[in-house]
């Protein structure tokens, strides 16, 4: 096959190995906060290990949402985080991770930064403060912005990631997306999960460079795909499922695989699971990342 | 001085009372008894019958907060306590090592003694088998740290007490009460000097609105970490000693004061010290001190 193989890579979270012991003997000695890197940096040596080529920091210190609202301004962590003041951006929130993983990662690997979307964030809060769904989703889509700006000389490309379009596409959701990208250069990936499918022309529409969805999950989205796809934007494709445990066998994600070069051909431009892989137990989770690298072994005659 | 809004859950342990409003009940004070190499028994039977001694005099209550390293001193420290402290008398043990904690708590079953103790202490280090000899072996009260690795505001603070900080599967409170320890005093785990160290002090009143439980924590830790004081040799042990007198300002309910050796000069600054927050909480909150504190018993 002489199309060009797409890179294997995550939608952002990687099952963390968090040495808890190790982290209270940390504050019993000298109380202080424990380093997070040697955790960050053995999720990163498995997802390289496993043959991903465009790597994440792999979202080790929290649940995606909860890595921003712990850092911005105006929210507090609780069972659901609660917006108590005006949303402010007061200092990177990735940043220093995605450097410190720029400088482990190998010099032929590359770096995906990852922001949460301003949409998703705005409900999936407690709003104490704005009493307005599109007024508190543009505050956290300013804050976002800064952040993009900040680490986009440190990655190759920045994903934003919008779960919740599955559940409701807004009407501003294209002016959110403009405004969190607005200062950056890098290419842009949009990640929604979840049954998309009635949504397509309007996720087409969106000022990105790369659209990820859940092929494995909802295989319907092939079809609602073929029937909209016009080649303005790239595909990466989900082809093993991040909710279950089961490994998928290297010859069903070369199925997958060459279904979705049928339908978006040399527009394929990443393959990865359908979702974060963060629930999953790590050694299944490197599995599923080292199967899809071997089903695109296959399918690209390597 | 502060009043709360949330009902203060109030625990008793053998006449000696943990949090309520602030100025209802006396500082409850931990004193560290530390054993290097062989235990020496006879000494820290003096400066246990010392610390009683003072804390019979003001009002305020003592408890010794014995530090269990080794496997081979459990059963001879946990028999020392029994012999020297009155009948039913409380105690609580500090063991960092989670091997040796599950040892102690069989040990403390095996003595007649979990009815009487203070487990110090439950955090986000839990171990699976700590928390199986936990609920098979449940002390009377338990002190849970609130580390949150994550985050050092007070909000982290909350934030592992509540949900556990997505580091276990539940918050800490929820998980004394699996264990099957229903009676929890707050550590608001004091950090470093330069790592936000006084929100330890800020958290007391913030558990306290939020939860309604007894706080406290061990700031003088925070004073033994400020390097700079080295130099100030004369004024290290006052400022480490002084150190405690936030805990009670902020609303607190205990505190682990360091050393047991400093029980002379601890237990009265406290009582003053409660006796300052007594006068103005009963005046203006009308909150009246209990029948043993310090304000009645030095007072008149």
């Amino acid at each position: 096959m002489n199309v060009e193989k797409p890179v294997l890579t995550v939608i952002g979270s990687y099952p963390a190995e968090v040495d808890r012991l190790q982290m209270m003997e940390s504050y019993f000695q000298r109380l202080q906060l424990p380093s997070w890197q040697p955790v960050i940096r053995q999720a990163v040596k498995r997802m390289v290990d496993a043959g991903v080529g465009l790597v994440s920091d792999g979202q080790t210190r929290d649940p995606f949402m909860t890595i921003f609202t712990r850092g911005f301004g105006g929210c507090q962590v609780r069972e659901r985080t609660e917006v108590v003041e005006p949303i402010e951006f007061i200092e990177p929130v990735t940043l220093s991770d995605l450097e410190f993983v720029r400088s482990v990662l190998p010099k032929d690997k590359k770096l995906l930064g990852l922001v949460v979307g301003p949409h998703t964030l705005s409900q999936s809060v407690v709003d104490n403060v704005y009493d307005d769904e599109r007024e508190l989703a543009f505050a956290f889509a300013e804050a976002l912005r800064q952040e993009a700006e900040l680490i986009e000389p440190v990655v190759d490309m920045i994903s934003v990631d919008e779960p919740f379009y599955a559940n409701g596409f807004p009407a501003y959701a294209t002016d959110l997306i403009e405004h969190v990208v607005s200062n950056v250069s890098c290419p842009i990936r949009l990640h929604a999960c979840g049954d998309v499918t009635d949504i397509v022309p309007s996720l087409l529409d969106l000022p990105v460079d790369v659209l990820s969805h859940e092929f494995a999950a909802s295989p319907g989205l092939f079809d609602a795909f073929s029937e909209h796809f016009d080649e303005s934007k790239q595909i990466c494709l989900g082809s093993v499922r991040s909710d279950q445990d089961r490994v998928e066998s290297v010859d069903e994600i070369v199925s997958h695989i060459q279904r979705g070069i049928e339908v978006f051909g040399t527009q394929l431009s990443q393959i990865a699971p359908d979702c974060g892989l963060r629930l999953l137990p790590e050694s299944v989770a490197f599995e599923k990342l080292t199967r899809l690298h071997n089903a695109i072994m296959v399918v690209y005659n390597e | 001085m502060f009043s709360f809004t949330k009902d203060q859950q109030v625990f008793e342990l053998q006449d000696i009372f943990f949090g309520g409003q602030p100025g209802l009940h006396p500082t409850v004070l931990f004193g560290g008894l530390f054993f290097k190499g062989n235990p020496d028994f006879t000494s820290a039977e003096k400066e246990i019958q010392s610390m009683l001694d003072v804390s019979e005099r003001v009002g305020v209550p003592g408890i010794p907060d014995v530090f269990i390293k080794k496997e081979k001193d459990i059963d001879s420290i946990l028999s020392f306590i029994k012999r020297v402290l009155p009948e039913g008398y409380p105690f609580s043990v500090d063991i960092t090592d989670p091997v040796v904690k599950v040892k102690v708590l069989k040990a403390l079953d095996d003595h007649g003694l979990l009815s009487r103790t203070i487990y110090n202490s439950l955090h986000v280090g839990v171990t699976e088998r700590e928390q199986s000899m936990l609920s098979k072996h449940s002390p009377a009260m338990a002190i849970v740290v609130a580390f949150n690795p994550k985050d050092k505001s007070p909000d982290g603070k909350v934030e592992v007490l509540e949900n556990g900080a997505n580091l276990i599967d539940q918050g800490l409170l929820d998980l004394a009460k699996t264990c099957g320890i229903d009676q929890v005093l707050v550590d608001t785990a004091a950090l470093a000097p330069g790592d936000y160290s006084g929100a330890a002090i800020a958290a007391l009143p913030v558990v306290k609105e939020e939860f309604g439980l007894p706080s406290g924590c061990a700031i003088h830790n925070v004073v033994e970490k400020s390097t700079w004081l080295k130099d100030f040799e004369c004024a290290k042990p006052l400022v480490d000693q002084s150190s405690n007198v936030n805990v009670p300002v902020f609303g607190g309910d205990f505190l682990l004061f360091g050393p047991i050796e400093y029980s002379s000069t601890v237990f009265p600054l406290i009582a003053w010290e409660d006796m300052l927050v007594s006068e103005y909480t009963e005046g203006y909150f009308g909150v009246t001190p209990s029948s043993g504190h310090p304000r009645r018993r030095l007072m008149g």
